[in-house]
């Protein structure tokens, strides 16, 4: 009985909340210098090339520079071997200490998870965006390389890898 | 209504609106950290992260603000229960998915893990909502202003 009562005095009021929220959000979005785009512009608009698994693999071991677009907790759990971790949310940060590795790499392959090419889609484009010319990203994720049983890096006992 | 369940309603509700606004503000400033909080769950379409993410910051401080003023009381605690059963089914996936990342509930990213923990938090947080649902009180409440007590 209670519930019923709720539900029809509920509804409108609920739905009003939603359309607010909807609304503020959308206003705020567009009028505010750090609105995102409500597709991202790396998926959109990519400027990167995706690298087969297979074409990866042969390169490993001088002729490329792994980059891991996870997480570091991620990162920390297991990564390609000699992979570098450079991820969205510490982006700039991070791409001021790697420079020197990046620059010297003929080849940079961001990888990340098997979720739509992200990260890996957002950090290859604004590597591009930098300046940096050979950057492609991984056509499947890191649990796929694994599961290929290519070369990984994981925590030995005791945590460090 | 007793004076009692009064200030029971007003700390509940007061305890919600403080929840949501903490929560929402870093999301509603930093939108596109956010969007990265939500993508990491992999339960959306990555095409729907971004609107998704923006939505739900906004709703989240709207029923924070609602719920400081006392502005459709009830509709705004119903939204807030809504919101933490959905974070707790998230929680709950998360825990069986071995995820091991910040749960993006908070400003910060150090000890929320999501998890079995962060869904039992939410499920704390759950009460004080579905009370403020049954029993919205009469104390500082705008609603008062144009509906008169419910």
């Amino acid at each position: 009985m209670w519930i019923e009562e709720s539900k029809r005095s509920l509804t409108a009021p609920f739905l009003g909340i939603l359309a607010l929220a909807a609304v503020l959000g959308l206003m705020f979005n567009l009028l505010s210098p750090r609105g995102i785009p409500w597709q991202p512009e790396e998926l959109t608009n990519p400027l990167w090339r995706e690298m087969p698994l297979a074409e990866a693999r042969q390169l490993q071991g001088g002729e490329v520079l792994f980059v891991d677009a996870r997480e570091p907790e991620l990162y920390r759990e297991g990564r390609i071997q000699r992979a570098v971790n450079l991820y969205p949310r510490e982006y700039e940060l991070l791409v001021r200490l790697l420079r020197p590795q990046l620059e010297k790499a003929p080849r940079v392959v961001v990888y990340g998870n098997d979720y739509g090419y992200q990260p890996a889609a957002y950090v290859a484009q604004r590597l591009i965006r930098e300046g940096f010319r050979e950057v492609y990203v991984l056509g499947t994720s890191f649990e796929n390389w694994r599961k290929a049983g290519y070369p990984v890096a994981q925590p030995r006992r005791g945590g460090k890898s | 209504m007793s004076p009692l369940l009064n200030l029971l309603s007003l700390g509940c509700r007061l305890f919600l609106a403080g929840l949501f606004l903490y929560a929402a503000h870093d999301k509603v400033l930093n939108p596109q950290s956010f969007a990265w909080d939500v993508a990491r769950y992999q339960v959306l379409p990555v095409v729907l992260v971004n609107p998704a993410s923006v939505l739900l910051a906004w709703l989240e401080i709207t029923i924070g603000g609602l719920l400081l003023l006392g502005a459709l009381t009830r509709a705004a605690a119903a939204w807030a229960g809504l919101l933490l059963a959905m974070f707790i089914g998230l929680m709950v996936y998360a825990g069986f998915t071995g995820a091991a990342f910040d749960c993006g509930c908070f400003p910060g990213q150090e000890g929320h893990t999501a998890g079995f923990s962060a869904a039992l938090r939410d499920l704390w947080f759950l009460l004080p909502a579905l009370w403020v649902l049954r029993v919205p009180g009469t104390w500082l409440r705008l609603d008062n202003l144009f509906w008169g007590e419910d």
